[in-house]
């Protein structure tokens, strides 16, 4: 599913990943941790192709990131999911249309959209606050908006970069919860945190970078 | 999709209501130019070919003419289609109009003995139909009528209008064109500042995998949307223009007083299209340098 091969990436003289080989099988559940600036961000945005690799490449269901056509990642990008750190919700566009943006930009029919944002809406727990935008939102609820855009197209991959890190700890474990549901559905979920609790808690795979290098991967 | 695209588009003008607001003014301005050019411009072409259709003649009498002749004269040029007298002019009237035309000169016409001008008739002919007029051959038979001293016309004058009109068509175009110009450097520079002001939107819509044509689709939407709003501005203010502005019976170098008429529906809908292509290349223009993500 995703396949990472002497992946190196600078940002000017700074090395944020440095010859990085992996393998995440289809329907796998992952963590990705490791200290503040030791790339766990980047290898999400590489991995998402909003970012392009100094040296090395990555596939994608065998498509390589590299060659791959503006159009093409386009709608690549409709297969994965991803929940950013700072969230990245239109303010000028309610919790309802943040969710659904990710739909229309399928084209997929009104009526569809409204019944499936509804839907996933209601699982985040964010139902009431439809029609309320993103800046009266707490921090919490700003990021459950984000983690609903990331599932609501069922997606292949879900990638989600700290998605509980303004969550307490009841919300935490239901987010991860939901996560976890996803996945059962067979989507690929790559989840970067560096919360203790999450990975003392998990008996999923943990990647361990520092420093732009894998420095432990526990299967 | 396309109610997504065009609410879009109706929200990216309500945001930027006020830049939108005095890009649309510049718009109506520009094409109300335009209009009220295509307006001058349509009917001066029509009365010229109204007048140039239109041919006047003098027919001079020969003195002494009895009323019999001067009757069959009469009778003769009312059979001549398309013929019109205008006026009859007595040799007292020509030499009071011209005393009149010479002014502080026609004091040596004192000192003539005899009235030297001829009696005439002024004579329009105007082209019915398929019919068009001979002036050469009229002019013939109208000289063979006893009591006829002298036939003389002119349309000269209506050829050097005519190239007058050509210098007003090149005038017209390239002002027309600059006008082009600068509507599309207006909607360019609108649809960039709204562009600059959704450029966190747009990042985030290629985030979540939309096309390229999905996020410029609204702006190309936006700029024909103030295209055709200009047209029609621009089309009901010259209509208004045209409604309080005197139109009615315009006499021009002294020929026969004409109509101003409005812009006929073809030209109407020519503004229209040229506002919302104009619109839609100023778009094309603004986001022909998109960002990638």
């Amino acid at each position: 599913m995703i396949q990472l091969f002497d992946l190196s990436k600078k940002f000017g003289p700074n090395v944020a990943l440095n010859d990085i080989r992996l393998r995440i099988r289809k329907g796998e559940f992952v963590f990705v941790t490791g200290p503040s600036g030791a790339g766990k961000t980047t290898l999400l945005r590489l991995i998402f192709g909003a970012e392009k690799p100094a040296s090395g490449y990555i596939l994608i269901n065998a498509i390589n990131l590299n060659r791959i056509s503006r159009p093409k990642l386009d709608l690549l990008r409709r297969k994965i999911g991803f929940v950013f750190q700072d969230f990245k919700l239109l303010p000028r566009k309610t919790v309802f249309e943040n969710v659904a943006i990710a739909l229309e930009v399928i084209g997929l029919r009104p009526k569809f959209v409204r019944k499936k944002t509804h839907q996933t809406l209601r699982l985040v727990g964010l139902a009431e606050k439809e029609k309320s935008y993103p800046l009266s939102l707490s921090g919490g609820e700003q990021q459950r908006v984000a983690i609903a855009r990331a599932i609501v197209k069922d997606p292949l991959i879900l990638l989600a970069d700290e998605p509980t890190g303004n969550l307490d700890p009841q919300l935490t474990m239901e987010i991860m919860e939901l996560f976890r549901s996803i996945h059962r559905k067979g989507t690929t979920v790559v989840v970067a945190t560096h919360s203790q609790e999450l990975l003392q808690a998990t008996d999923c795979r943990i990647i361990v970078l520092n420093q732009g290098t894998i420095s432990e991967d526990t299967p | 999709m396309r109610s997504y695209f065009i609410r879009q588009a109706l929200m990216n003008i309500r945001k930027n209501l006020s830049v939108h607001i005095l890009s649309l003014g510049t718009i109506v301005a520009s094409l109300l130019i335009l209009g009220a050019f295509l307006l001058l411009f349509g009917n001066l072409n029509n009365w010229l070919q109204r007048w140039g259709t239109a041919l006047s003649m003098s027919i001079y009498l020969k003195d002494g003419i009895s009323e019999y002749r001067r009757d069959n004269v009469y009778s003769f040029i009312r059979g001549l289609p398309g013929a019109e007298i205008k006026r009859f002019i007595s040799k007292e009237e020509a030499l009071k109009d011209l005393r009149a035309a010479l002014g502080d000169d026609a004091a040596f016409l004192n000192r003539l003995g005899r009235n030297p001008l001829p009696a005439s008739y002024e004579v329009v002919f105007e082209s019915k139909g398929t019919h068009r007029v001979d002036p050469e051959k009229i002019k013939e038979e109208l000289e063979k009528l006893d009591g006829v001293e002298e036939v003389q016309y002119s349309n000269e004058w209506l050829n050097k209008f005519e190239g007058f009109l050509n210098v007003v068509r090149l005038i017209g175009f390239i002002i027309g064109g600059l006008l082009c110009l600068c509507v599309v450097f207006i909607v360019t520079n609108t649809i960039k500042l709204t562009i600059y002001s959704r450029k966190d939107e747009i990042e985030i819509l290629k985030l979540v995998g939309a096309t390229d044509w999905f996020v410029k689709t609204p702006f190309l939407l936006e700029g024909m949307i103030q295209g055709i709003s200009g047209g029609i501005l621009a089309v009901l203010t010259l209509f208004l223009g045209y409604l309080l502005l005197p139109t009615k019976g315009i006499s021009l170098l002294g020929l026969t007083p004409l109509d101003l008429v409005f812009l006929p529906a073809g030209y109407l809908i020519l503004i229209f299209i040229l506002g919302a292509v104009l619109g839609v290349i100023g778009s094309f223009i603004a986001i022909g340098r998109f960002f990638a993500v």
